[in-house]
This record gives C-alpha cells, sequence and structure tokens, in this order.
C-alpha cells in the first residue's frame, strides 16, 4: 500500500513511547483523584460551585487556568468529582475546556507558531475551547442524568467501593465498625495515616482502571505510525477538507494538548491557520485514547454522539474563521514552506546567537 | 485468590511499570523515546510508582474498584476479566525488551513529513557548538573594562564570534547539527558562519527522490523529537558527492564537506559538498529535542 507502511516493532515502540509521556500525566490525576475521594467531601464539592448550573458551567470551564491538567488526567478526576455529586454540566464543562484553556498550553501553543501569528493563534484557541465546552456543557446539563452517564455513576455517590471498605475493616482492631459502612464514615473515622493509605489506594485503583483504557486508545494511535502523511498533500487546497483532515489527523496523533502545538505548528506548514486551529482544537477534546476514557464515564451511544457533534462544531467554526481570514488577508493563502528569505516575522524565538 | 487480584497484581504492576522507565532510564533509551522534561516526569512517576508498590506491599491494601455497583470497568468483574486487563497493562512494559528505536525511526522516515522551516522549531542551534563567547580577558587574566581597551576588545570578540564559539574537530571542521544548517539557510548572521568552510556530520543516509537532477545527492537525515518517539519527525539536508556511497538506506555516516545554501526551486536550502563520507557508529543521543 502506497498510504501505508508498518512494522510490529515501530508499533510496540511508539506505543511505550506514547505511554511512558502519558502515564505521569495519568498517575497525577489519579493522586488527585484518590485524594479528593479521602479528603474532599460530596458536601464541600457542591458547596464551593456557583449554585445557578450556567455561572457552575461557566466556572468549571475556566478551572483550567487555576488548575491546569491534560486530557488524560481530566478525566479521571472529573469521574471522581461526578461521583461525588459535581453537576454533569460542569464536570463537561472541566473535561472539555481544562486540557485547552489552561496557561501551559497558551505558552506552548504561544512560542510554536512564532512567525505564524502566535496571539491571534492563542486567543483562537483558548476561546474556542472556552466557547465548545461552555456550549456542550448547557447542553448536557439539560440531559438526564441517567441517559448519559454509566448506570454504575448515574447513581452515585450511594455506592462505594466496598473493596476499600474490607480493606479497612480487615484492619481495624474495634470491631463496632459495621460489615458495609459508608465510606464517608469510614473517611471520617480513620486516622491521618489511614486516610493517606486509603487516598493512595483509592489513586491506584483509579489509575490501573483508567491504564487499560489509556493502553488500549494508544495502541490504536500506535497504528497510525505505519500512515503516510504525504499521502495528504493533495488536500491543503480545498479549505474545508483540510480542515477535517487535520482534526482527524489529531484524533488519531493522541498527542498531549501541552505539545501538540510544536506539531502542528511545524509539520503541517503547507496547511491553513484554521485547519491548524482545526487541529489544535479537535485532538485535546476528542482522541482515539480519549474515546475509550470517556466511555468509562458515558454511554457508548453518548461519546459517539458527543465526538460527531465535536466534529462538526469545530470544523464548522474553523471553516468560517478560515474564510473570513482569506477574505482579510489573501497572503495567509501563501504556505509558510515557501517563502523564501527569513522576515522579521519568521525569526526563531529561541535562536539564541552569540551576541555580537 | 482475593488479594491476589487486589493486593499483589497491582503492587506487580506498578512494580513492572516502575522498573521499565528505571530500565530505559540506566540504559539510556529514556532519551530516546522521551524528549526534555518529560524524561523528567516518567522519572517521578516510576520513583511513585515504586512508592506505591511498597505501600501495596508492606500494608495491607487493597485496589479492588469493581466489586461494586460504581464500577464502570467491565472486565474486572470476572477473574478472567481481572487476568485480561493486567495482561494488557503488562503488554507494553513487556514489549520494552524486543522493540528498537530504530524500527520506529526507519518508518517515521518513510512516513512522517519533514520538518523543512525552522523558524518554530522551539530549539536553539546545538547548545554545543554555538554558545556566547567568553569575554576577552588580557594576559593576566583579569577582565579589561577600561575605555583605552574597549576596541581590542571588541576585535577580539569579533575573531571569537567567527572562530571560537565554533567547536572544531581535530582536522579544524565545524562539527555541525542538521538543526545548525537550518537555521543558516533561514537567517543571514549565522550563515555566514557556515557558508563556504568546510564542516563535518553526523547523520543516517536516506535517498533523495525529488531533488536530485543528476543523481548525486542523498539526504543526511536526523530524527527530531518534540515530546515522545511517536511524533518524532525527520528534519535533513541535503548532500551532494562525485559518487554515492554504497551503503544501505539508515546508516549513520560521518560527512565532511563544504557547507553552501544555495536557492534551488525558490528557496534558500542547506547542501553539503561531500568530500568525505564513512560509515560510523550512532551517537549517544539518536533523537535531536
Amino acid at each position: 500500500m502506497t498510504w501505508f507502511n508498518h512494522s510490529f516493532e515501530a508499533f510496540a515502540y511508539a506505543l511505550l513511547s506514547i505511554i511512558f509521556e502519558g502515564i505521569p500525566f495519568l498517575l497525577l490525576g489519579s493522586l488527585i483523584s484518590g485524594f479528593v475521594d479521602v479528603y474532599v467531601s460530596s458536601e464541600r464539592v457542591i458547596k464551593m460551585l456557583p449554585k445557578n448550573p450556567v455561572l457552575g458551567a461557566l466556572a468549571a470551564a475556566l478551572m483550567g487556568l487555576i488548575f491546569p491538567i491534560c486530557e488524560c488526567g481530566s478525566v479521571v478526576v472529573v469521574r471522581r468529582f461526578l461521583r461525588k455529586g459535581l453537576p454533569i454540566g460542569s464536570a463537561v464543562a472541566y473535561m472539555l475546556a481544562a486540557p485547552i484553556v489552561s496557561p501551559v498550553v497558551a505558552i506552548s501553543t504561544y512560542k510554536a507558531f512564532t512567525g505564524q501569528s502566535p496571539e491571534l493563534m492563542v486567543m483562537l484557541r483558548l476561546g474556542m475551547g472556552f466557547v465548545i465546552a461552555f456550549g456542550v456543557a448547557l447542553i448536557f446539563q439539560r440531559l438526564p442524568r441517567n441517559r448519559i452517564l454509566k448506570d454504575s455513576l448515574a447513581d452515585s455517590p450511594k455506592f462505594r467501593r466496598t473493596g476499600l471498605q474490607t480493606s479497612i475493616t480487615s484492619n481495624s482492631e474495634t470491631s463496632d465498625t459495621p460489615a458495609e459502612p459508608d465510606f464517608n464514615t469510614l473517611v471520617a473515622k480513620a486516622s491521618p495515616g489511614k486516610k493517606f493509605l486509603l487516598a493512595i489506594q483509592s489513586a491506584t485503583a483509579d489509575f490501573l482502571d483508567v491504564t487499560v483504557f489509556f493502553i488500549i486508545g494508544a495502541s490504536l494511535a500506535s497504528l497510525f505510525i505505519g500512515f503516510k502523511e504525504a499521502s495528504l498533500i493533495g488536500i491543503t487546497e480545498a479549505p474545508f477538507l483540510s480542515i477535517i483532515v487535520l482534526m482527524g489527523l489529531a484524533s488519531l496523533l493522541c498527542l498531549c494538548s501541552t505539545t501538540d502545538a510544536f506539531i502542528a505548528a511545524n509539520a503541517f506548514g503547507q496547511f491553513s491557520m484554521a485547519a491548524k486551529l482545526g487541529f489544535l482544537t479537535f485532538g485535546p477534546m476528542f482522541d482515539f485514547k480519549l474515546f475509550w476514557l470517556y466511555s468509562m464515564i458515558f454511554k457508548k451511544r453518548v461519546v459517539t454522539m458527543l465526538g460527531i457533534g465535536l466534529f462538526i462544531i469545530v470544523s464548522f467554526i474553523c471553516w468560517r474563521i478560515d474564510a473570513v481570514e482569506k477574505s482579510r488577508n489573501p497572503a495567509l493563502q501563501t504556505p509558510v514552506a515557501e517563502t523564501q528569505e527569513t522576515s522579521p516575522l519568521t525569526k526563531p524565538l529561541s535562536l539564541e546567537l552569540p551576541q555580537q | 485468590m482475593k488479594s491476589l487480584f487486589n493486593r499483589w497484581l497491582p503492587g506487580l504492576t506498578l512494580g513492572a511499570w516502575a522498573a521499565a522507565i528505571f530500565s530505559f532510564a540506566g540504559s539510556n533509551l529514556l532519551n530516546e523515546i522521551l524528549a526534555g522534561s518529560f524524561h523528567t516526569y516518567a522519572l517521578i512517576a516510576a520513583s511513585v510508582m515504586t512508592v506505591g508498590m511498597l505501600i501495596f506491599f508492606f500494608f495491607k491494601m487493597d485496589a479492588n474498584c469493581c466489586s461494586a455497583a460504581e464500577c464502570g470497568h467491565g472486565l474486572s468483574r470476572s477473574n478472567l476479566g481481572k487476568i485480561l486487563s493486567f495482561l494488557v497493562l503488562l503488554l507494553p512494559a513487556s514489549a520494552a525488551f524486543w522493540a528498537s528505536p530504530a524500527a520506529l525511526s526507519k518508518i517515521q522516515m518513510e512516513n512522517r513529513m519533514e520538518l523543512s522551516v525552522p523558524p518554530s522549531i522551539p530549539k536553539r542551534p546545538n547548545k554545543d557548538t554555538v554558545s556566547t563567547p567568553p569575554k576577552p580577558v588580557d594576559q593576566s587574566g583579569s577582565q579589561q573594562t577600561g575605555p583605552a581597551t574597549q576596541q581590542q576588545s571588541k576585535d577580539a570578540e569579533a575573531a571569537l564570534n567567527t572562530q571560537d564559539f565554533l567547536t572544531r574537530d581535530e582536522s579544524g571542521n565545524i562539527v555541525s547539527e542538521i538543526l545548525d544548517l537550518l537555521y543558516a539557510a533561514q537567517d543571514s548572521v549565522l550563515r555566514k558562519d557556515f557558508d563556504g568552510k568546510k564542516i563535518s556530520l553526523l547523520a543516517q543516509m536516506m535517498p533523495e527522490s525529488s531533488n536530485n537532477p543528476n543523481g548525486n545527492r542523498f539526504k543526511a537525515v536526523r530524527m527530531f523529537m518534540v515530546c515522545c518517539a511517536a511524533d518524532a519527525r525527520p528534519i535533513s539536508t541535503l548532500v551532494e558527492v562525485e559518487k554515492l556511497p554504497d551503503l544501505p538506506e539508515m546508516t549513520w555516516v560521518k560527512i565532511i564537506g563544504t557547507a553552501t545554501f544555495p536557492i534551488e526551486n525558490g528557496k534558500r536550502m542547506s547542501l553539503i559538498r561531500a568530500e568525505h563520507i564513512e560509515k560510523t557508529e550512532p551517537p549517544k543521543d539518536a533523537m535531536v529535542n
């Protein structure tokens, strides 16, 4: 095949590198989740957010600015908060926005797009991420919880993890602990040391649980190593097609949102700015590994609809942005790779030459 | 049986992942697989996982998430499912022992679009070869600051700028990286330091099909990694020789020749007119990041 070229060894190595890259963030998300499980009560979570669901979703969509976390970690944290009783709109807003609306992403995007209108790209990326996450959250807010969440989550926080209870009761020297006590009661009664252990085992359970799905997603993404990108070259002349192709590529590549801008800025020089924007907005919201991770929270049907919906919204917005940009500045149609000499705009930001 | 699934296997999985990361770090393969800061994150994660493993082994811990109705993890509702999920978790760590970075590089060189425009490559030219020159010092070793010595200072600095900040090999050739040449093709100031000079370069050989009118050119390629090996992309410079060396694709070669920056097809490009090419061992860090 002219567009596919693969070997098992390359697949294994690519898989390993994606996993090694993602595991620290999964672990961080799991640790946050574990400690939230033990140290943050459901009542406190509900008190923290505005009572108005719209304002709650709005605040949650901006939470990434204070608590930046990448897409792998945010799913684990959101799953925990949903179990703690967080309104679904706020959960969805945080889940979709946090990987994009964050200072880390803003800085990396700015740096990667040096010489390619970095301020505009940062503004559009973060702005689109926020608006889309907030809009989708408002839609989810109106849907019945039991129709979109997995059955195991829809009834939370009634059910608690019995494995943890068994562990604690078996270690407990007191016999007045009931056979299946409420988890909050267990935490309240635990000593500081036991609380810490509970948080660690809760984090480990989450980590192992989520990592299985992360590996499945990463395996599918690793198959993409065999795809020849050069076969996309002819597509760049069709504005809408180039946008959806880069969006599809983003979901296949499963890049981390903190670094994907470097790939978009460098490797896709012949694509339009709007296509790169689609790549940078859709990827962190919905890629192969996220499909599997979201499936741990939402019903498969809902995840599929979310993916299709996000694809349509992002591609439409980018298509309009492309039209506006080209009407305002026809020079944008000239691919960066074809410029002959370095203009002041394309001077490298990080080039550190000796002082003359 | 219950403690096997809820205590020992989770502990073992954490330990296996930590061991895989540490063994990669120990054999320098972590540099091949992850870029700069991700390398550090992975080592921190491995340390945390080691602590997690020890906690599981020394305390009566239980990581069973699937015994309650809240569990969304279908695989763990039966023992067979639990075994399958732990196999999924441990398989990539096991794959580490037979995977080869060379296999991935070859596929990527063939499949990935090349990074040919350096403006936004998030790195400066090779930090070992291009660095700020030291302030000129007088014979007594103290720095000259008075107005009478300003001209001398400028002259000395100019001499250092054009000569001493570039690392040279024993034959006087400038030891360069492909990134240096790509930047030089774009930046007129840096270009002066390389244009027409003898350089030596370490890279992998790949055939050139598009920009090769006389059939005497090949590409000297290195892989440039942004965050992990899976996203690495080739960067290359063209090499022109009298007769193409009879070496297989992907062979690591040391090229000695003259750096030139002609404009071809409307683009300024980097082209080495090679005088000597020899097969060599791969460098310690095969991926540029």
